[in-house]
């Protein structure tokens, strides 16, 4: 069995890794040292990531002497077979740039640095981060594996001119609020609402926000907590808009994000929620260009018409990228180096300019409050609130989707169906609390 | 002479299989995924959990019932063709490759055009409307698993018109000359002279489509992505799903080995076939 498994370590390393930690030892003076960085592929500024790539490499050479490798993911399933792959053979990447919601699941493999007060010293101190974007490091302060390197938090755009035409000078605070806004501007072909009810994740991210709102953070101690009443709620209000309140467009079953975005870049919709800063590239080119702005979701969950007690006013899921140092890497002091160039002030600053994403940097992050278009972003990211860290997440959120995905078909009827979206919920309930249970 | 052939084969199906079946006893998931093969050994427990906990039961059933009918849809459609492209005309290599177009297409294309077809609001709706039909949902629902048929069927009949044509090459041209001495009409010419030539190429064109449709993960992964609608959850997707989201790596394993199980169905029919025959 030895040699098989050595046989497809062997196989494994070679064929599906292209880049391998280098041999050398530790301590930050990097020269001759290779450093192997793996970060998503950015398919809106894909030549700018490359100017990026080439400068950063330079400036990291400058500091430390070392070289600097990256290497692009395209998808979230590339980059998962990719640390499968490293963390099995015990090569590859010595830092990746992680979505937080996956985050959890990473830790969960043990296969990243656990961050030590020494660690986060050379970092440049915890201090450095804004405060809500380390909500989603690790389980608790002493067991932090990502460093928050860029926050993408989402928020709701607006078409500015439909609003003032109905005589709404902003969005509504609350979803009930937002729904009866969305009802006055439902007319002919331009809907209330853009929402992408076939896409593989915002669904969750609305039930997940609508009961952390209402004090159900859908997992606490281990436990699921889906069956609540509170999740429920936000199912009805969610499926509602299209089936009963009927201020989305009964096409939006099929839409994916994309879509939605497209529709509300022809000016076919009023309100469209749940879309990050990156939205900015499609609207601006779109016929709602100059007419559209951002502002933060509602925060006070379905049913309410403040804050109830216990509930948080989350605006957002904690969203963006950590870095994380594999356990593996030979050049783990090299490594926090480049992590700390990375999260440093100028970096912030220059990452910011190329591709707009928000800073984790507290400095820098102060410097943006000021300007008046990033209001709504840089609210919504210092309000974002983290996942569940468990590292059943990720079975959890697909069980979140899963009873939209299987509302659907019945949707068109003009009703919700309670009994069946009730026996779905306790589908998803029984999943999530059997992935919690298998939790080590 | 067999060494390196053997050798290869070794290597490329002997050890990821044998290493499938123990990972299937293990209780590989994102928490145990660095210890590899010495993971807790939980003997058959994943195989009880994907037949009592898990949606195999009825994924099997889906992948069964589709692969079913797009097999007997493709066996029509593709022997037509192949009669009907085996005759001489003007312009008949253009028709036999336009023919293939389905068959060569990457599933990934195939499946993100008809999405766009089957979309709400899209050509499929319009067409359907047209007809005074009621437009409704594709790609989800109980539509879902009609669109599937019908997709796959698109995609997969050309191996049919292939492998039929192939067949019909190799009827003897006296054959045909016997059959038009003795006034035999086209009918009886097709069934008791020309089927007899097909019948070993269609038996392995019906396999090899019926398996192909059972392990066909692009296009149901592509058409009505994950989480699948109930309707259309079929085999590969659901494996997919418990390995590469819910990362439960040893229950995925068992799913692997119950549908080499369903696969394994179809070839031993094909194999006792062909050695009765």
């Amino acid at each position: 069995m030895k040699a098989i498994r050595g046989a497809i370590t062997l196989l494994l390393g070679s064929a599906l890794l292209t880049a391998c930690g280098s041999d050398d030892g530790g301590g930050t003076d990097g020269a001759g040292k290779t450093l192997d960085v793996l970060i998503g592929a950015n398919t809106i500024y894909p030549e700018q990531q490359r100017k990026w790539f080439d400068d950063v490499s330079a400036k990291f050479k400058e500091q430390t002497g070392a070289t600097v490798r990256f290497e692009t993911f395209a998808t979230p399933n590339d980059e998962l077979t990719r640390i499968q792959t490293s963390v099995l053979s015990g090569q590859g990447p010595d830092v990746y740039a992680l979505g937080t919601t996956f985050t959890p699941t990473a830790y969960s493999t043990k296969a990243f640095v656990e961050l030590t007060a020494e660690d986060w010293t050379k970092l440049g101190g915890r201090d450095k981060f804004l405060p809500s974007t380390l909500g989603i490091s690790g389980p608790d302060e002493q067991h932090e594996v990502g460093v928050p390197f860029t926050s993408r938090p989402f928020v709701m755009a607006y078409n500015k001119e439909l609003l003032a035409k109905a005589g709404y000078d902003k969005p509504a605070d609350s979803w009930d609020g937002l729904r009866d806004q969305a009802k006055k501007l439902t007319a002919g072909d331009v809907h209330g609402l853009a929402v992408a009810y076939a896409d593989s994740f915002d669904p969750w991210k609305f039930i997940w926000a609508m009961s952390l709102q209402a004090g159900n953070p859908l997992v606490s101690d281990g436990k699921a907590r889906l069956d609540d009443p509170t999740t429920a709620a936000a199912y009805r209000t969610y499926l509602g808009w299209l089936a009963t309140d009927k201020v989305v467009d009964p096409a939006a079953v099929g839409w994916k994000n994309a879509q939605a975005i497209a529709a509300f870049g022809q000016g076919k919709a009023a309100f469209l929620p749940m879309v990050s800063a990156t939205s900015k590239v499609t609207l601006d080119k779109s016929s709602v260009a100059g007419k559209y702005a951002y502002a933060i979701m509602p925060t006070i969950p379905p049913g309410a018409t403040s804050l109830p007690s216990g509930g948080e006013g989350a605006t957002s899921i904690l969203s963006g990228d950590n870095l994380v140092v594999a356990s593996y890497s030979k050049n783990k002091d090299l490594a926090l180096s480049f992590v700390k160039m990375l999260t440093d002030v100028d970096s912030q600053r220059t990452y910011y300019q190329t591709f707009g994403e928000l800073p984790t940097n507290a400095t820098f992050a102060k410097e943006l409050q000021a300007d008046p278009a990033l209001a709504a972003m840089v609210e919504s990211s210092s309000k974002a609130v983290g996942t569940p860290f468990t590292g059943a997440w990720s079975q959890i959120q697909l069980a979140l989707v899963n009873v939209v995905v299987q509302s659907v078909p019945g949707l068109s009827s003009g009703t919700v169906d309670d009994a069946k979206l009730n026996g779905l919920i306790k589908e998803a309930q029984s999943t999530a609390q059997g992935a919690l249970d298998k939790a080590k | 002479m067999l060494a390196p052939g053997g050798l290869l084969l070794v290597l490329v199906v002997g050890v990821p299989l044998v290493v499938a079946g123990q990972i299937s006893l293990l209780d590989l998931d994102q928490y145990t995924f660095r210890q590899w093969l010495d993971a807790p050994f939980v003997g058959l427990d994943n195989y009880v959990e994907a037949v009592r906990d898990s949606a195999l039961p009825h994924a099997i059933w889906v992948s069964a019932a589709y692969a079913f009918l797009v097999t007997l849809i493709t066996l029509p459609v593709g022997l037509a063709a192949a009669l009907a492209a085996h005759d001489r005309f003007a312009g008949r290599g253009l028709v036999r490759s336009v023919l293939l177009i389905p068959y060569v297409l990457p599933a990934f294309v195939v499946g993100t055009v008809w999405r766009i077809i089957l979309q709400p609001d899209g050509v499929a709706d319009s067409a359907v409307g047209r007809l005074g039909l009621d437009a409704g949902l594709w790609l989800n629902g109980p539509r879902s698993f009609w669109a599937l048929v019908i997709v796959q069927a698109w995609t997969a009949w050309p191996l049919l018109y292939l492998l039929a044509l192939a067949g019909l090459q190799t009827v003897d041209p006296e054959v045909h000359e016997a059959a038009a001495i003795d006034g035999a009409g086209w009918w009886v010419k097709l069934r008791r002279l020309i089927f007899p030539y097909l019948r070993g190429p269609i038996a392995l064109g019906l396999v090899i489509t019926f398996l192909h449709s059972v392990n066909n993960f692009t296009l149901p992964f592509v058409l009505f992505g994950v989480p699948s609608p109930r309707d259309v959850e079929v085999l590969p997707v659901l494996t997919y799903v418990e390995s590469f989201q819910n990362f439960q790596f040893g229950l995925s394993a068992a799913m692997a080995v119950f549908s080499l199980a369903v696969v394994a169905v179809p070839i031993v029919a094909y194999l006792r076939a062909v050695r009765l025959t």
